[in-house]
């Protein structure tokens, strides 16, 4: 009997989950910029274990060279970018908010119970071990696009947009095993370069307005 | 034939592509674009003869890619008539391009000019020679878009880009109507072939043939300014150069009746209830009358010469709405005549419009001002364009012997015939249709006497005109070639009857040549010989022999004519142009009587000499008539549109979280609604 039943497996899958969506709790509730990239790159490693548990238990070789270049890309290279984005604009280390913690964290609260409510339908249809995880990566996908909106700062916006990539990967890896190879190669590339232009872009807003409140871009209309 | 018609595009390919290629030589540049487009309008003008004569349709066809488009093109007479007329136009247009845009030297792009002047005209050639929807839209497009570039060539001045937008937005507004049209024959025909739209799978319900109808009348009648859709052209037509303004005037606005004639007599198979006939006459006469009744308050000549236009297209659709009665009612040889002579008027307005916006043109270029009251004393100084700007005057006034006289005289015939219609009510609204007409000739012809005699007679108003100076050869050239033309398409009826006889036949289901030519082709009579006739040429000729006669009796009994120059007697005063009539003053009577149409409000203020009040020191006279379409029917939607778009402001609140929010909230509800 193999040490790893297809039960235990998906336990585990579903563990590696909550722990993604642990720490997007945890961003919420962070006051602090680089501590907020930190734990973006935490999470970026959750998910690369959990994806690398994913081809382990179904055997599919592409999802670990997904999980390498998630290591690599979203746990090194974008955290790096991003704090010296942070050193070079000298952004305050508080974080300026829209929606205040102890309410923003309710809101998560929230945003977790409708995505269960929404994938509840349709988890029972699936027949893959990791369809528990739909709803977790909805989950993470509503709070990253929460995070957009709850943060004043362009830094933080990129972070929100960044866990909301995580979720959907980690939504195409539960719902699918992952998308076909090249269209992951093609996504990582894009959040890099992604995260390079808006590096360069807040640049520019701090030479503008002298802040990268995104909210000071009311002024650019008539 | 089909080398011909390869040749003409090719050319005026090659002169959309050429011009471009002499950067930095204006002069090459001019005459590449326009040698080339002056040698395609010959190859079309026999292609349009060629086709005319053909016993069958020239058809061509080139699959495309996309869905539902084939390159499809029909020569059949109809296309091949306003071929014909664009083809002579676009000549006309060519030559007097030449010595025009010297003008624009330096101050304008002669190679970006001459390629839209080039695909401007391909473009009318494939809108009427179109055989498919799909195609007929994109080229119909194309027209659309090229002639707004060609308006906004002087971009520099505000008025023109105004006048450019407004031009662009009214015609996007009429392509809306017309893809609907072409949808609903589409639904039922399956393709956009024009085969399909003539034979439909299915037959259209009545309901949607009446749709089709009042979508083809919006969108074309938008294009070819019929009221109360006319308000662009007074502002596009003066702000173009001016052989683009003849065009646009001349017969860009015509292919929207040869698409009406498409639309109605063949894709709809000439099957109409009698009141289609009837909204056409109504809208015709409208037209007609109001379009000349502004025309008389311009004294932008080219803006008088763009609300003519709205006047003789009201013209051409009486002739049509009467011809749509007619074949209501079975009465299938006046429909006929009613059609043709509404084509006979589209044909002719193409050349006497060109010929006059060219004469305005070549004031324009001489005297660098549009206002007529600054001109005055003009055929002394420049008696080329004067006797022609006179004959494309005595043409638009419908005078003979010339051709307007001859197409007007048959729109009035088949208005006359309207006893035979067995309906009281369009007893009765023909001849008062004809009556609305006969007052609008009589205020052309008033509009005509002020445009000619404020503009050449008299003593000069203004230092322009005292300096104007004989336009260039090339310019004169192409207006005596639409003089010509205007007084032969006048004098020799029997020629162009048949041609349009040919045009008319398939649809009416019938040829009237025999019974619209009297007299072995002499004479021209509205079908029926006993009920009138006419002969045009021995019209001219009575009128050269009465003039020789008033001469010979001047002789017999006044003694021999001496000629003697002196001053023109001003009792004893020296003359100045302060005395002479103003353009305004010469139709302050009009003015008067249509005072509830026109609402002038005048405004005049009198500053008097300090030391005595019976002397003034200076007067200060203005006038304004209300714009009334453009208040009561414009400004209405513009301000509602406006007034939307303010309240629709708040939620464009410009902050980036804003907007996330917004499309988070979408996100979240549809969620919410597919669960």
């Amino acid at each position: 009997m193999p040490l790893l039943t297809p039960l235990i497996g998906s336990q585990m899958v579903d563990l590696g989950s909550a722990l993604l969506l642990l720490t997007c709790f945890a961003i919420v509730a962070q006051r602090r910029l680089s501590s907020c990239v930190d734990l973006f790159a935490l999470q970026s490693v959750f998910l690369a274990l959990t994806a690398a548990l994913v081809a382990f238990l179904t055997g599919i070789h592409h999802i670990y060279i997904a999980a390498a270049l998630t290591i690599v890309i979203k746990a090194v290279v974008i955290p790096r970018i991003l704090k010296r984005v942070i050193e070079r604009l000298n952004v305050k280390r508080e974080l300026q908010m829209n929606v205040n913690v102890p309410t923003g964290l309710l809101i998560c609260g929230a945003l977790v119970i409708l995505a269960f409510f929404i994938t509840q339908p349709i988890i029972p249809l699936g027949f893959l071990l990791t369809r528990d995880s739909l709803a977790i990566a909805l989950a993470i996908i509503l709070i990253g696009f929460f995070m957009m909106i709850a943060r004043k700062k362009a830094v933080t916006q990129v972070i929100g947009f960044l866990v909301m990539e995580n979720g959907l990967f980690l939504g195409a890896t539960a719902a699918a095993y992952g998308m076909p190879l090249i269209v992951e190669l093609g996504v990582f590339f894009d959040v890099l370069v992604g995260v390079l232009i808006i590096g360069i872009y807040s640049h520019r807003m701090q030479d503008t307005f002298d802040s990268v409140d995104t909210s000071k871009l009311t002024t650019l209309k008539e | 034939m089909t080398i011909l018609l390869i040749g003409m595009l090719a050319i005026y390919a090659a002169g959309i592509v050429l011009p471009p290629c002499f950067p930095g030589r204006p002069r090459i540049q001019n005459m590449t674009a326009h040698g080339l487009a002056a040698g395609a309008g010959l190859v079309g003008i026999v292609l349009g003869i060629a086709g005319l004569l053909a016993s069958a349709p020239l058809t061509l066809s080139l699959p495309s890619t996309l869905p539902f488009l084939t390159f499809a093109i029909r020569l059949d007479p109809l296309a091949a008539l306003f071929v014909l007329a664009i083809s002579l136009v676009g000549l006309a247009a060519s030559i007097y391009a030449l010595g025009y845009v010297t003008e624009f030297y330096g101050r304008a792009s002669i190679a970006v000019l001459g390629a839209l002047f080039n695909g401007f005209l391909l473009a009318m050639i494939l809108v009427v020679i179109a055989d498919n929807g799909f195609f007929f839209l994109i080229v119909w497009e194309l027209m659309s878009l090229l002639s707004y570039f060609l308006v906004v060539t002087e971009h520099e001045k505000a008025e023109v880009r105004y006048a450019g937008l407004f031009y662009l937005i009214m015609t996007h507004v009429g392509t809306a109507f017309i893809i609907l049209a072409f949808l609903i024959f589409f639904q039922a025909g399956g393709s956009f072939s024009f085969e399909a739209f003539r034979h439909p799978e299915q037959p259209l319900s009545e309901g949607m043939r009446t749709l089709a109808f009042l979508m083809a009348l919006i969108g074309f009648g938008t294009k070819a300014g019929i009221v109360p859709l006319h308000v662009w052209l007074p502002y596009a037509h003066p702000a173009a150069p001016s052989h683009i303004s003849a065009l646009m005037s001349g017969v860009m606005i015509k292919t929207a009746i040869y698409a009406l004639i498409r639309v109605y007599f063949d894709f709809l198979g000439g099957q109409f209830p009698w009141w289609w006939g009837f909204v056409v006459l109504v809208i015709g006469a409208v037209s007609a009358l109001l379009g000349v009744m502004y025309a008389l308050m311009e004294h932008d000549l080219k803006s008088l010469l763009a609300y003519h236009s709205v006047e003789n297209i009201g013209i051409i659709l009486l002739g049509i709405g009467a011809g749509m009665i007619f074949q209501t009612y079975g009465l299938t040889e006046f429909a006929a005549l009613g059609l043709l002579a509404g084509l006979y008027h589209t044909i002719n307005h193409a050349m006497f419009k060109a010929l006059l916006f060219l004469g305005a043109g070549s004031l324009l270029y001489a005297t660098h001002t549009r206002n007529m009251e600054e001109y005055g004393g003009l055929l002394r100084r420049m008696p080329w364009t004067g006797v022609f700007f006179l004959i494309g005057s005595v043409s638009i006034s419908a005078l003979p012997p010339t051709n307007g006289f001859v197409s007007e005289w048959l729109v009035f015939q088949s208005l006359f015939l309207s006893f035979h219609i067995p309906t009281v009510l369009l007893k009765l609204m023909l001849p008062l249709a004809a009556a609305m007409l006969a007052l609008t000739s009589v205020l052309a012809l008033t509009c005509f006497a002020k445009a000619f005699g404020i503009s050449f007679l008299a003593l000069p108003r203004s230092s322009h005109a005292r300096q104007a100076e004989e336009v260039p050869i090339t310019m004169r050239i192409a207006m005596g070639l639409l003089a010509v033309v205007c007084v032969l398409l006048g004098l020799a009826p029997m020629v162009v009857v048949p041609m349009l006889d040919r045009v008319v036949a398939p649809f009416a289901g019938m040829s009237i040549e025999g019974k619209v030519l009297a007299l072995d082709g002499w004479a021209l009579a509205p079908v029926n010989v006993e009920f009138s006739s006419l002969s045009p040429m021995a019209l001219a000729l009575l009128l050269i022999a009465l003039s020789a006669l008033g001469l010979l009796l001047v002789v017999a009994f006044g003694g021999l004519v001496k000629q003697r120059y002196y001053k023109t007697w001003g009792c004893g005063i020296n003359l100045t142009p302060r005395m002479e009539y103003t353009a305004t003053g010469f139709v302050q009577p009009i003015k008067r009587v249509f005072s509830t149409l026109y609402q002038p409000t005048v405004k005049l203020e009198t500053e008097l000499l300090e030391e005595s009040r019976y002397f003034a020191k200076r007067r200060r006279f203005e006038f304004h008539i209300e714009p009334v379409f453009q208040k009561y029917l414009y400004d209405p939607v513009v301000a509602f549109f406006i007034g939307m778009a303010e309240r629709l402001r708040v939620i464009q609140g410009g902050s980036l979280h804003l907007y996330l929010a917004y499309i988070f909230v979408t996100l979240i509800v549809l969620l919410l609604f597919a669960v």
